[in-house]
């Protein structure tokens, strides 16, 4: 019971967390994701067709990646070269994209909602031998699919990235002081750019692990909000990927709690507005301390 | 170490003008930094400083003449040529990023790396060390910039330009910002740097300084160089009378006619704070009687900014009272002071003193809406308005196209007298007037002081900050002079001269 | 900073409708790469939206809620708030309007229409308070604050309609229906135009004389314009942030009780299919005139009725409206125009 309960926590946090890694490294380059979940959707649906077509597990990911990046490279020009505002274009994103989405299904297949292909290659799950008989760590480690392990591995590997290399370092001078950037020679907006491709193309394989990774089949409401709660997980978590981790299992423990909780008479309704109330907490904390601190240093 | 010993001009202008529309902001100007010196240029405000140097580092190009670099003429093609001949600028706004490290500040776009794009951080660390050794300064250089002094801000934006190669090192009034104890401190970075063989330009409008620390001393005025010479060859009195120029002065209004009635505004121990949180004024006394102009003279920076804004009712002083018209306004709303009847003029014409989207009528009645003139039951009598706000334009003969038309249809001079027509229309007690006729032309000028004049016989108190000591002579019953935040002189009408007030400007004299 | 003065009206028609044409040529593309026939479609969609009387009447109809979400985020973002939270607003007046009309079943309809639209709106008005004061006194982006209430508010509805205020005997989340007093008249019967549209239409324009001629409405414009303007002025910015922000949860949640009132009759899960964020897409395109809201909403109305349509009868999946609607709100703020926009694309 509790082995199941743990796997399916775990399975359930990983297309947030990969979602919103690729919103905290864009979000420290300067753009708040709200297309994130446009991303998803598209990953979803494009891993679905490539899996199907070709049989291919690795070839559904690169696709679904690179469809997630393409629309993350559309939103980010409109940002920053159009110089268009974050959260509309985000939004504008969302719901365009899932319209083409359900247009395609009924133009392309036929289908209304659901598309269910023949032959769906799903993401493989990697047994470990031994651990897997042992209770608890048996179902955290072992059967997980590959995405999972990439996703936290993304976690340490971001966060040693960002502290550690050019890279990191010139994205986070990007997000604070865009001018300073520009003064010291660097073009602020590309790199911008280049974080919200990557942003995208996680958010695509965010959206390929629901479709290839749990149910084999694609549809218009796969992605639920996962999108907006990848964004309260990287509220949540500041700039830090540790945190922002924390934020994602804890959304992952919630997802997969509202299933087993309505059984016991818990709303599932109202443990999802939870991601949701902690954002608008978390952004309360920040305005209240920051008004604090510049109360502070006027004295 | 880096240029050339037998170079003689590391850095210069050779008959470079620069015109701005009909405004020369550099004549002919010549001008030659040997290599290894400290050459400070000084000059009062729009005396074309900031424009030679934006054109020395790359960032503004010269309409004739040219840019001398290592006695040879040169064009530069922007900052980043300037940056690789090695020539790097100091702002007055600094160009860092508060979150990150200073460390990390320093490295930015020349991060050491060692394979992959990780970064070498000993490299980086040892390099850093070896910099402040230089320099002889202590630095942690984990702090974030965010968290550290402006001093050690400005330390490190001269060391960032040495890490990148600059060999010479365009200061712009770097010790505006700075206390006096850090201002000792940048002085002898600035030796040292020297001594190092490196060639530093250095602008400032504090002569002691100028004096103790630079081999050579180019003084601008109105957009020529009119003294180039050496602090040996000179005084500060030299210095001064050159800055100041001849004093050609334009025609002063009428002085009050009655004597001043009793105090409108009294401010007492009254402490302003920048944005940033850094004293810049105070603590000052000062109280403005109706019926008196009180002129407020000081190089730019030196607390004005912040005088304005408590006397406007913007911002709440730090510490200190306020009192207007008798009653305690310390801590009382920008509404507050507006309804008690306190105009208010603003230096920044396009973002604060007019809604340039807005049009000529809307910006006209601004803030008085409520007013039954102007409205009756919350529904805005556009006839009465419209009427009122023609009259008004007529008075103050501004010229416009219709009322509807935004305010940024207009020109310059004349969105001044639209926002000098708002305030009137108030008839207010007391009237902060930030630099009023900037600008403006000369007829402009003219008409607006004669508004100002007119204003405080009707019995009104006038509060005049301007950068202008012309504007602040020909006006002001009675003069005060802000140098570091602090009164310096108090003047009566006939004793201000401009020598004298020139003097306490820049520190020069204490009344 | 400064902008260039088109004062000819011609020009500003054309950068008005710039958006719209831009989205138009994307549903074009979309269209064409599907094997469609780009212009057959938009002329059917014209012929299915304004065909005949009965075909207005649907468009009016579908028009009706995106009169008021529109104008609800017109009125916020006219004093500089990006207020996005409407589509909350609208699903809590809806369920408020529903509770009061059902519970209100026996009253007559002089008195429970009233009643419930005016719990509507107050419950609309009461949801945006908070991120009205969090902006004024923190400054707490709005957006994210007021984007996340929307998830929050659906979920708190589809709580309720799925577990205290089910209908009894009902498969479906719904509430159970309200009195038939308590419905607003049709206008055109058999159409299912309703006095709603008549309400909402009413309030558009008087929106349009307050935002010209009311003290309210000037102070309003001018904090939005610059705010560091009206503060030196004596206007409080802050003051006009948090009412502004009030006034349109109002609208949005009245836009919610107009919905089942007239139309729906009960609070159903999935009430609202975007309503909110269409009003979004309405307020940048109209640039907040009233006469724009008005215009920009019969626009998507006639979209979402013709869409209905000619899925029926050209198999052109009616999803062309969401992509049509999305490209909208991602070209009306993009660098075509729209000043105040611009305020937020540095921050």
């Amino acid at each position: 019971m509790i082995d199941l309960f743990l796997h399916a926590a775990i399975l359930m946090t990983t297309p947030i967390l990969l979602a919103a890694i690729g919103g905290l490294v864009n979000r420290i380059g300067g753009i708040v994701n709200l297309g994130l979940e446009s991303m998803m959707l598209a990953g979803a649906l494009v891993a679905v067709e490539v899996s199907s077509a070709t049989g291919s597990v690795s070839l559904a990911l690169v696709a679904a990646a690179a469809i997630g990046a393409l629309v993350g490279l559309a939103m980010t020009l409109v940002i920053t070269r159009l110089r268009a505002n974050e959260i509309i274009v985000g939004l504008g994103f969302s719901v365009a994209v899932a319209g083409l989405v359900r247009f395609l299904l009924k133009s392309a297949y036929g289908v209304s909602g659901t598309y269910s292909p023949p032959g769906v290659a799903m993401l493989p799950r990697i047994d470990i031998p031994v651990l897997d008989s042992v209770p608890i760590l048996g179902a955290v480690f072992s059967r997980q699919d590959p995405l999972t392990w990439l996703a936290w591995a993304l976690v340490p590997v971001v966060g040693f990235a960002l502290a550690r290399t050019r890279w990191g370092l010139r994205l986070r001078a990007t997000g604070a002081a865009e001018t300073t950037v520009r003064a010291v020679g660097l073009a602020p907006l590309t790199i911008r750019d280049a974080s919200t491709v990557f942003a995208g193309a996680l958010a695509g394989l965010a959206g390929a692990h629901l479709s290839i990774g749990v149910v084999g089949l694609f549809n218009e409401g796969i992605t639920g909000g996962r999108g907006f709660i990848a964004l309260a997980a990287f509220y949540f978590g500041r700039s830090s990927p540790a945190r922002t981790a924390l934020g994602a299992l804890l959304f992952g423990f919630f997802d997969a709690a509202q299933i087993r909780l309505q059984g016991h008479g818990v709303p599932a309704e109202l443990v999802q507005t939870l991601p949701y109330i902690i954002v608008i907490v978390v952004l309360t904390g920040l305005g209240v301390a920051d008004r604090r601190a510049a109360r502070e240093r006027a004295l | 170490m880096i240029s050339d010993a037998r170079v003689e001009v590391r850095l210069g202008a050779r008959q470079l003008t620069r015109k701005f529309g009909s405004v020369v902001a550099n004549d002919r100007v010549d001008f030659s930094v040997a290599p290894g010196t400290i050459h400070a240029v000084v000059g009062g405000n729009g005396a074309g400083k900031s424009t030679l140097m934006r054109i020395l580092q790359g960032v503004d190009s010269p309409d004739a003449g040219s840019v001398i670099l290592d006695d040879q003429p040169v064009r530069l093609t922007g900052p980043a040529d300037a940056y690789a001949r090695g020539i790097g600028m100091v702002h007055q706004e600094f160009m860092l990023a508060p979150p990150l490290t200073l460390l990390e500040n320093l490295i930015l776009a020349r991060e050491p790396v060692v394979r992959g794009g990780l970064i070498d951080w000993r490299a980086a660390q040892a390099e850093a060390d070896r910099l402040a050794k230089i320099a002889g300064v202590e630095i942690d250089w984990r702090r974030r910039v965010a968290d550290s002094p402006v001093h050690v801000r400005q330390i490190l934006e001269i060391l960032r330009l040495l890490y990148r190669g600059a060999d010479v090192l365009i200061l712009d009034e770097p010790t505006a910002v700075l206390a006096p104890l850090q201002i000792d401190e940048l002085l002898r970075l600035m030796r040292k740097l020297k001594a190092e063989g490196r060639t530093i330009v250095f602008i400032s409008h504090k002569l002691e300084e100028v004096m103790s620390v630079a081999d050579a001393i180019t003084v601008m005025r109105a957009g020529r160089v009119v003294t180039s010479t050496t602090p040996d060859k000179t005084s500060r009195e030299a210095l001064t009378q050159a800055v100041i120029g001849d004093a050609a002065l334009e025609p002063r209004v009428e002085p009050r006619a009655r004597r001043p009635g009793a105090p409108v505004f009294v401010a007492h121990g009254l402490v302003g704070v920048d944005a940033l949180g850094v004293k810049r004024l105070g603590p000052i006394d000062l109280d403005i009687c109706s019926g008196e102009i009180l002129g407020v003279a000081g190089v730019a920076g030196n607390g004005q900014d912040e005088l304005v804004e408590c006397a406007a009712g913007l911002a709440a002083p730090a510490a200190g009272e306020i009192a207007f018209a008798g009653e305690d306004m310390t801590r009382a709303s920008t509404a507050r002071f507006r309804a008690a009847g306190v105009g208010y003029l603003s230096a920044d014409r396009a973002q604060e003193g007019l809604c340039l989207t807005a049009s000529i009528r809307d910006n006209f009645v601004a803030g008085r809406e409520r007013d039954p003139a102007f409205s009756r039951f919350g529904v805005l009598r556009l006839a009465a308005i419209a009427e009122r706000a023609q009259r008004a334009m007529d008075r103050l003969s501004v010229r416009y196209g219709r009322l509807a038309d935004p305010a940024g249809s207009l020109s310059g001079g004349n969105q001044q007298r639209l926002a000098f027509a708002r305030e009137l229309e108030r008839d207010p007690k007391l009237l902060v007037a930030a630099q009023p006729t900037r600008g403006v032309d000369i007829g402009g000028t003219a008409f607006i002081h004669a508004r100002i004049a007119a204003l405080r016989d009707r019995g009104a108190a006038i509060l005049l900050i301007s950068e202008s000591l012309d504007e602040i002579l020909a006006l002001s019953d009675r003069v005060v002079v802000l140098y570091n935040g602090r009164i310096v002189g108090k003047l009566g009408r006939e004793e201000a001269s401009v020598e004298r007030v020139g003097r306490m400007m820049l520190g020069q004299e204490a009344a | 900073m400064t902008r260039a003065f088109s004062s000819a009206p011609l020009g500003r028609a054309l950068q008005a409708a710039a958006p719209f044409v831009l989205a138009v040529a994307i549903g074009a593309i979309v269209l064409a790469a599907t094997g469609h026939e780009p212009l057959s479609v938009y002329r059917l969609m014209i012929v299915e939206a304004f065909g005949d009387e009965r075909r207005i009447a649907a468009t009016l109809t579908a028009a009706t809620p995106l009169l008021l979400t529109g104008l609800a985020a017109a009125i916020a973002f006219r004093a500089g708030i990006f207020n996005v939270g409407a589509e909350g607003c609208f699903y809590l007046g809806g369920m408020a309007a529903a509770i009061v009309g059902y519970a209100l079943s026996d009253w007559p309809g002089a008195l429970s229409i009233p009643l419930a639209l005016l719990a509507a709106s107050l419950v609309g008005g009461v949801w945006l308070i908070g991120p009205g004061l969090l902006r004024a006194r923190f400054g707490v982006d709005e957006v994210v604050t007021t984007l996340m209430l929307n998830f929050i508010a659906i979920d708190l509805t589809s709580w309720l309609v799925n577990g205290p205020l089910l209908a009894r005997g009902s498969a479906n989340s719904a509430t159970p229906p309200i009195g038939a007093s308590a419905e607003l008249p049709r206008l055109l019967p058999p159409s299912t135009l309703h006095l709603g549209f008549l309400i909402s239409l009413a309030l558009v324009i008087g929106y349009g004389f307050w935002s010209r001629i009311s003290v309210a409405g000037f102070r309003s414009r001018l904090v939005g314009l610059n705010p560091r303007f009206s503060r030196a002025v004596g206007i409080e910015p802050m003051r006009v942030f948090l009412s502004m922000m009030v006034a349109s949860g109002v609208i949005g949640g009245l836009a919610g009780g107009i919905h089942t009132l007239g139309l729906v009759h009960r609070f159903v899960a999935g009430f609202s299919p975007g309503y909110g964020f269409t009003g979004v897409a309405i307020a940048l395109l109209a640039r907040n005139s009233a006469i724009g809201v008005a215009l920009a909403a019969i626009l998507f109305g006639a979209l979402s009725s013709a869409g209905a349509n000619i899925q029926l009868f050209s198999n052109v999946p009616i999803e062309i409206v969401e992509i049509l609607q999305g490209a909208v709100m991602i070209f009306a703020v993009a660098q075509l125009g729209f000043g105040w926009a611009r305020r937020r694309a540095a921050a």
